[in-house]
């Protein structure tokens, strides 16, 4: 069985997530030793091209799949350390992963996932069709997530992290990425029975919905990747160097910060804007 | 074997203990395997298990009227017909068959009480709220509300006998064993917990286990992250007619203690009802 990993990846106006694949894709490809692929859209590619990282992404990814970059009314408001931002954001496209995965089992992961280790290996041969992230590890400690970063609602389930999704190609899992597609057509309605927030489409919900439907309305230990070790968006990557990852924690959330070091872990980076500025010296790890 | 399940029912002027404990009748007829499956009942008034429609859920129907609720409760070692039993609070429903607990009890236990439930998402209940009692006093963690007897064992007999002389002088025993945090009313959880940590046998009768597996619907057990009076003010009951019971987005596979007594409405003694007659 062919394994392998896939990125999504669309630009906006304010985010170069095609360059995050490249870095996350290179990372993965080199830690994990397994091909990458990134489904994207021709505008992306564009960017990609204009901004002479074509070639690079070329040599990182095995297959680049161009898709109809999907619509969204989906606005995110980003911090960037103190600084903030709102950008649209174009996330509503992962179930179509099982129709256009090359590969027979596919660990799908974010593009602001940094692979630095091969831990994300000892789950491939898990006896189970499909696992997801099973929660988010602050890098700093849990006082700083909030409830919902562990439930869907105040009374609803358990908040699965799509960051990381492995799978099997099979028709179990075909079930569980159309019942995605259908969480995700029916989200106004499925907030009223989950009782989430409808105004922002998050992957996650959907995924972790889907998951709760087809464990049968229980919580299950079954189908679990690790806990994705995480800094929040008001924390900023800061350098990168020897294959050391240095970040300034706003360990408060009131603008004061500490510094942190990580090596040989694999790290979700929610400051996108940080990895692009570190983007020169991340390429350099790949 | 002789096992079956045990419940106290006596007049209240606002609440139906009766139509509670019909409906988990019901509920242990419908999930438990033949000889798994028996319902003994003490009740105060036995002529109105007439009305019922189904009275049969009922294989003992035990007329009492000495004590009442958790008074009664503690007398059930004389009450029981069964060699070994299980006590229930009425406001419970089973959901599938646990009979396999039975066969474990009886097999291994002269008496046992469990020290743990869980909340309607299956997470066992962390939260103290409602066992400051037990902590400022450092009383075995006891839930009452199943246990597992046999009959004509002294240390079951040591047990109760002292449970209910503890329910008979709550002021003196809260005054000289619970001075650190004393209860508002003394119920079978202290008086059990109280009686265990006296006779020393908490570890005998409450070793941890997996099973029984209840879970408790006191809101503040939740684990939600504001405080709640009612848990039915944030999570919806739905009972299908197949007997499936949802709590909020969570299918019940365990012991439901559904705690607000209005949860037994007509309609679900109804589905419950139909259920017995089709077996």
């Amino acid at each position: 069985m062919k394994k392998g990993i896939v990125i999504y990846a669309h630009n906006n106006r304010s985010i170069d997530y095609a360059l995050m694949a490249i870095i996350s894709g290179g990372l993965a490809k080199k830690n994990l030793n397994l091909p990458v692929s990134l489904i994207t859209d021709d505008s992306t590619v564009d960017w990609l091209k204009q901004s002479g990282k074509y070639d690079i992404a070329c040599d990182v990814f095995e297959k680049i799949l161009i898709v109809e970059k999907p619509k969204t009314n989906n606005q995110r408001f980003l911090h960037d350390g103190d600084a903030k931002i709102t950008i649209p954001f174009v996330n509503t496209n992962r179930n179509s992963v099982w129709d256009l995965t090359p590969y027979d089992k596919t660990l799908l992961i974010d593009s602001d996932f940094l692979i630095l280790s091969d831990n994300l290996n000892k789950f491939w041969d898990l006896d189970v069709d499909l696992a997801i992230g099973e929660s988010i590890n602050d890098i700093y400690n849990s006082k700083r997530l909030g409830y919902l970063d562990k439930y869907v609602s105040e009374t609803g389930v358990k908040l699965y992290w799509a960051t990381t999704v492995m799978f099997t190609k099979n028709e179990n899992t075909k079930l569980f990425f159309d019942t995605v597609n259908y969480v995700k057509e029916n989200y106004q309605y499925f907030g009223d029975v989950f009782r989430y927030d409808t105004r922002q489409y998050r992957n996650d919900i959907a995924f972790s919905i889907a998951k709760h439907l087809l464990d049968g309305f229980v919580e299950t230990n079954i189908g679990r990747l690790p806990p994705v070790l995480s800094t929040l968006d008001r924390d900023i990557l800061v350098s990168v160097d020897n294959n050391s990852l240095k970040f300034l924690i706003n360990y408060r959330l009131d603008n004061n910060y500490c510094a942190a070091s990580l090596s040989d872990v694999d790290v979700h980076i929610m400051n996108k804007q940080s990895i692009i500025r570190q983007s020169e010296k991340l390429l350099e790890m790949i | 074997m002789n096992f079956g399940y045990l419940l106290f029912v006596s007049h209240h002027d606002t609440i139906d203990y009766l139509k509670m404990a019909y409906a988990l009748a019901l509920s242990i007829k419908n999930t438990q395997k033949p000889g798994y499956d028996k319902v003994a009942i003490v009740i105060d008034d036995g002529s109105k298990i007439a009305d019922l429609k189904s009275s049969w859920v009922f294989d003992h129907v035990i007329e009492w009227n000495k004590e009442t609720f958790w008074n009664g409760r503690s007398w059930m070692d004389k009450l029981s017909p069964f060699d070994h039993t299980v006590c229930l609070d009425v406001d419970m429903l089973f959901t599938r068959d646990v009979s396999h607990w039975v066969d474990y009890f009886i097999e291994n236990s002269q008496l046992y009480v469990p020290n743990k439930v869980f909340n309607y998402r299956g997470h066992e209940v962390t939260n103290r709220s409602y066992r400051k009692c037990f902590d400022k006093n450092n009383l075995p963690n006891l839930y009452s509300l199943w246990t597992f007897f046999k009959k004509d064992s002294q240390l079951v007999d040591d047990f109760f006998t002292l449970g209910r002389y503890i329910i008979k002088n709550p002021i003196e025993f809260s005054n000289v064993f619970l001075s650190d945090h004393k209860p508002k009313i003394l119920g079978t959880d202290e008086a059990f917990s109280l009686a265990a940590k006296i006779l020393d046998i908490q570890d005998e009768i409450s070793y941890p286990l997996e099973f029984p597996r209840i879970v408790h619907m006191k809101p503040m057990l939740q684990d939600w992250p504001w405080p709640a009076d009612k848990w039915s003010d944030h999570v919806g009951f739905y009972l299908n007619k197949q007997g499936n019971l949802k709590i909020g987005n969570y299918q019940q596979h365990d012991l439901v203690h559904y705690v607000e007594k209005d949860k037994i409405t007509d309609e679900t003694i109804s589905i419950l009802e139909n259920i017995a007659w089709k077996l």
